[in-house]
């Protein structure tokens, strides 16, 4: 266990009274997650390589019924635990944030406008950055130009499923895009229905952490098209995905009330 | 494009809009035939993912009808719908896709004519827009 | 406390050989998670890897030795299953004689136990009958890039792809059978890259080419000679690379100079104008790379069609550096280590020739047994000589032959015929149905061991929950036949001690070890402990001295079009599935993307034969018929169609040509005759 694994026990474990931590190490020669309890050595940790913790712990969750869950949390991390607390998949009780500041570097790759958490144990707070320059050069094509352009990308879909495998606000076992009924094509590339649905079942969840961009063998811009999307919401709405409090417009009437026959936020 | 045919789906609510479909046929008002309606129980059971295939397969307009704000027959379905379509209109001005191809309205059980004036105008603004670009594409 | 954990191990579907870490909670498999520091996958992987978890512990795993008892198998214990194939063998040898046994390893089986099944075969049983199932698809590539270049492995690495400025794609589907091969290949296409395919099919890999050239099946020798005859006549050739380090020139340049574009567009269909470009581009290009899979090997003249394919980078100089040379793309996780390990009829662990008295003494010596002389019966051989009385054994682990294997009606014919045969597998399968005694073996997340991918890395694969039931991983399986055969060298308590023993005996593994791969994975060749390893094969020079051309000339398939047979019938895969299913069908979100058989049509020909998407369609050749959906789609040539094998209800082996490459003894999967009809 190296120095910054014995600082993280020590906050984890001691000062937060978790009983198990989300963290990641190096070990084998490869960066990977490591889920270990208040014994367990914790390796050589390194923050260097971003995991989608919240995701990786979605899947492990379910079959720890008790203890207290610290995790290595970024600011989109954070937000996605948020989302996924009002839905009832999470029990906030049981889940304890170790704040991690992005780096100048990481906030740049995912032209991030929100990255510092609300409590930094971690790191050294920094600016966001206002533009995704792709987004704005979208928004300056015409309507055929942009078309062409994301024809262009979603051709190179192969239906891996790593976007929605990894990202931490999709939640759904069985998940809609893998029906025929709507995704019709037999092979690949699915057609643009398939991220046309995923653009719009994320507009109100989505907490631009990356993943989706960075899980994607085609490396098709997907965070530069969860942006605009958000921002519509933003415009259409008042809404930001991420906060521990407000519900999603696309859940309520036109009044902002629950919607008749809704009894739980899903 | 004179000789464009447009191929339009129209999604009517059951309680209102589809029984004004119905009144406008039962009236003969004259309407463009290129519009295939399937009737559904509310106009907040059409899925967005249903457009979405539609418009990713090559139709080339999708409207959908409901009851009036306050007359939905579950209450607040209609609210649901209200919310969802301006942002798939969003979505697909993201994409490239001209928002106009997809249209929310409400048309009450009563009303044979606004019915025939949406249809019609729909259709009329479709063939300007030309057809559907991803008719032509091949993934 | 709940133990959790997670585990880095290898896929182990396709020779990319991503990696990925297996979430285990206590002993139950939860999930996937990509490797982002892994130099393959980097974070990501295809939809076969991000499932690699369902199957392991589906319901139907088996967990019991079974033995044959009339109609039933019934279950046995460890002791009796093992003592009666030792037994049931021993008679049949000396009855027969040690060759009447065959042993196929599988490629799915980590380096150490496929170095342990060919050590089996030879030094516990005394027969070199020992092969797998590279013999179907890359054996052609083994036999021949080792006449051109001395070796017959990948030469360059999967990263390189993404910095080439030409790749020259052909007879693989990249996108969909090495995704993450193929999403090299789109970066470099995004960085500039002039990509050329030449493939009978559109791929999704073609539809964003330079180029898209295609080919009628079973014309790659005429177009590719084309390619070297454009080159030559434009004095495109690295005269200098061609007079340093190459023979053969002029016969070579006497054999293509009739393949002239308008010559090769007879015969292929190939407009001239297009494979002018190609050679032009690939020529002049200043990193080429050249990648290839089944669309050149399995024809009844693969070899001499890879031999063709190896002129080319001989030609242009495009070998021995970064970026080039010629990369055939092998399968499975580990059939590039099967090879390797001397799972070969002619060869031992290194690619070390068995006809070498140097090697027999060598092998002789590190194993304490006298040695068989002639080299074994291939595959391919082995099921024939089933058939006509001369094989009476075989132990298969893990192969499908049923689903597999060309001409599946004889192929059944032949393991009915078999006095003994014994099959270690996960699951039952259609071959399973023929064992007389079948045991349980362990999976990739089972057991400890490595894989070797298509570029030549190895790489380990770490247990990660305990098998089901009594299963064994196939190395403990072996070992204990092993012992019961009497056989001195079968005392191995962990795969790193068999790596160790392989390794000192086979030099391009010679400096690989666990302790080594615990820190990082290593390339062959790596021939000593404080080796690096090789990332670029052949830089400065060949093993062989110089590299070889072949001066070959197009022949005709085995078996083409007729009256009665007007279709040509190619099989192959599609992303979803894996080979024949075993692991895929158990795989729920893998089965619901592509759960049916179906035969591909061409829009002309299912508008001339009456036939809308989707309806039922016999097809029949002349080794039989399956019934099956048509998908109409205009992504092949008229006059051809294309099934891909996965689907055992619908088999498509039961169609294809057993004819075999007569070097290689590769069966022609992608070329035969067949009918379609309105079922």
């Amino acid at each position: 266990m190296n120095e910054l694994g014995r600082r993280l026990a020590e906050i984890a474990f001691t000062e937060l009274k978790a009983d198990y931590l989300l963290t990641t190490s190096r070990e084998h020669g490869n960066v990977g997650p490591v889920f270990a309890s208040r014994d367990e050595d914790l390796g050589e940790v390194t923050f260097d390589v971003p995991y989608q913790l919240v995701k990786i712990l979605s899947r492990i969750y379910p079959w720890i019924p008790q203890g207290k869950i610290a995790i290595v949390a970024r600011r989109c991390d954070e937000k996605a635990l948020n989302e996924l607390i009002k839905r009832g998949l999470f029990d906030a009780a049981r889940i304890v944030l170790i704040g991690l500041a992005c780096d100048a570097e990481q906030i740049a790759k995912c032209r991030c406008s929100d990255p510092a958490p609300s409590r930094v144990h971690f790191g050294t707070p920094n600016k966001g950055v206002e533009f995704d320059e792709l987004a704005v050069r979208l928004q300056s094509m015409s309507h055929e130009e942009r078309l062409n352009y994301w024809i262009g990308q979603f051709r190179k879909c192969n239906k891996c499923f790593g976007c929605t495998t990894n990202c931490p606000v999709c939640f759904c076992d069985d998940c809609v895009l893998e029906e025929r009924t709507y995704v019709a094509e037999k092979g690949i590339p699915p057609g643009l229905a398939f991220h046309l649905v995923r653009a719009f079942h994320m507009a109100d969840k989505c907490v631009e952490c990356g993943e989706c961009e960075r899980s994607c063998p085609g490396d098709i811009p997907l965070l530069t098209l969860r942006k605009t999307v958000l921002k519509d919401m933003k415009e259409l709405f008042g809404f930001s995905p991420g906060d521990q409090n407000s519900v999603s417009p696309l859940l309520t009437t036109l009044e902002g009330e629950p919607l008749e026959g809704d009894d739980d936020v899903c | 494009m004179s000789d464009f045919n447009p191929t339009i789906l129209a999604f009517c609510c059951n309680w209102c809009s589809y029984a004004g479909a119905d009144l406008a046929g039962v009236s003969r008002l004259q309407m463009p035939p290129n519009v295939h309606v399937i009737r559904v129980m509310c106009s907040a059971s059409v899925k967005p993912e249903y457009v979405f295939k539609a418009l990713s397969q090559g139709i080339d307009g999708v409207l959908v009808l409901g009851c009036h704000i306050g007359d939905c027959h579950y209450l607040t379905g209609n609210h649901r719908t209200a919310k969802r379509f301006p942002l798939a209109q969003k979505i697909l001005g993201e994409i490239g896709l001209d928002e106009r191809r997809l249209r929310l309205d409400w048309v009450s059980a009563a009303e044979g004519e606004k019915f025939q004036q949406v249809i019609t105008e729909f259709v009329a603004e479709i063939k300007k827009l030309g057809p559907n670009p991803l008719r032509e594409v091949r993934p | 406390m709940m133990s959790v954990r997670h585990v880095l191990t290898t896929c182990p579907y396709c020779g990319c050989g991503c990696q990925f870490y297996l979430q285990v909670v206590d002993n139950r498999l939860v999930g996937v998670v990509p490797c982002k520091t892994d130099e393959i996958g980097q974070g990501r992987l295809c939809i076969k890897g991000y499932n690699a978890h369902a199957f392991v512990q589906h319901p139907e795993r088996l967990k019991h030795p079974m033995i044959r008892d009339g109609d039933q198998l019934r279950r046995a214990s460890w002791q009796e299953a093992l003592d009666l194939v030792v037994s049931r063998l021993n008679e049949i040898i000396s009855k027969y004689g040690p060759d009447s046994v065959a042993v196929l390893t599988s490629a799915k089986c980590t380096n150490e136990e496929n170095y342990l099944m060919q050590k089996l075969a030879r030094v516990a049983i005394g027969t070199n009958n020992v092969d797998h199932c590279a013999r179907l698809c890359h054996a052609s590539t083994v036999a021949g890039l080792i006449y051109s270049f001395g070796s017959g492995a990948m030469t360059n690495s999967i990263p390189e792809f993404e910095e080439a400025d030409c790749i020259l794609v052909t007879g693989s589907n990249t996108l969909e059978t090495h995704p993450l091969i193929g999403a090299r290949i789109l970066r470099a296409i995004s960085k500039g890259a002039k990509v050329i395919v030449v493939d009978p099919r559109e791929t999704p890999l073609s539809r964003m080419a330079y180029l898209s050239l295609r080919q009628k099946p079973g014309t790659d020798i005429a177009w590719i000679n084309g390619i070297a005859n454009v080159m030559i006549r434009e004095n495109l050739t690295d005269t200098e690379f061609i007079k340093a380090r190459t023979t053969g020139f002029e016969e070579l340049k006497a054999v293509v100079e009739k393949y002239t574009p308008e010559l090769v567009e007879e015969i292929s269909g190939i407009p001239k104008e297009k494979l002018v470009e190609a050679a032009r581009v690939y020529a002049r290009s200043k990193k080429a790379m050249i990648a290839y899979a089944m669309g050149i090997t399995q024809h009844s003249n693969g070899t001499d069609i890879v031999r063709a394919l190896a002129n080319l980078p001989l030609l242009a100089g495009h070998i021995g550096k970064e970026s080039s040379g010629l990369n055939p793309l092998r399968g499975q996780n580990n059939v590039q280590g099967a090879c390797d390990a001397g799972a070969l009829p002619n060869f031992y662990p290194g690619y070390q020739s068995v006809s070498s008295p140097e090697f027999k003494a060598k092998f002789e010596k590190a194993w304490g047994k006298q040695l068989p002389e002639k080299p074994g019966l291939t595959l391919t051989e082995a099921l024939h000589k089933a058939l006509t009385g001369e094989i009476k054994a075989m132990i298969s682990f893990g192969e499908n032959m049923m689903v597999s294997d060309a001409d599946i009606t004889h192929v059944e014919e032949a393991l009915k015929k078999l006095e003994f045969f014994v099959v270690a597998d996960i699951f039952p399968t259609e071959t399973t149905r023929y064992a007389h005694v079948l045991l349980p073996a362990a999976c990739y997340a089972e057991k400890d061991g490595t894989f070797t991918n298509t570029d030549r890395k190895v790489r380990r694969i770490r247990k990660a929950v305990d098998p089901p039931g009594e299963a064994w991983p196939d190395w403990k399986i072996v070992c204990e036949l092993g012992k019961r055969f009497g056989s001195p060298g079968f005392e191995f308590r962990s795969p790193s001690e068999i790596m160790d023993e392989f390794a000192s005996l086979a030099p391009i593994y010679g400096g690989i070890n666990y302790e080594r791969l615990e820190r990082e994975s290593l390339s062959w060749p790596c021939p000593s402990a404080d080796h690096p390893g090789t990332r670029v094969l052949h830089i400065g020079g060949f093993k062989i001295g110089r590299a070889q051309f072949a001066p070959v000339t197009h022949r005709a398939p085995a078996e083409e079009p007729d009256a009665e047979y007007p279709f040509i019938l190619s099989t192959g895969r599609n992303l979803f599935q894996y080979h024949t299913g075993t692991m895929t069908r158990k795989s729920p979100k893998l089965e619901r993307e592509a759960p049916e058989p179906y035969v591909e049509i061409s829009r002309e020909d299912a508008e001339r034969l009456g036939i809308d998407d989707g309806d039922r369609v016999l097809v029949s050749t002349r080794r039989g018929s399956i019934a099956l959906v048509g998908r109409v789609t205009s992504r092949i040539l008229p006059g051809t169609i294309f099934i891909p094998f996965h689907y055992a209800e619908a088999a498509a082996n039961i169609l294809t040509n057993p004819a075999l490459d007569s070097v290689a003894k590769i069966p022609e999967f992608k070329v035969c005759a067949a009918r379609l009809e309105r079922a």
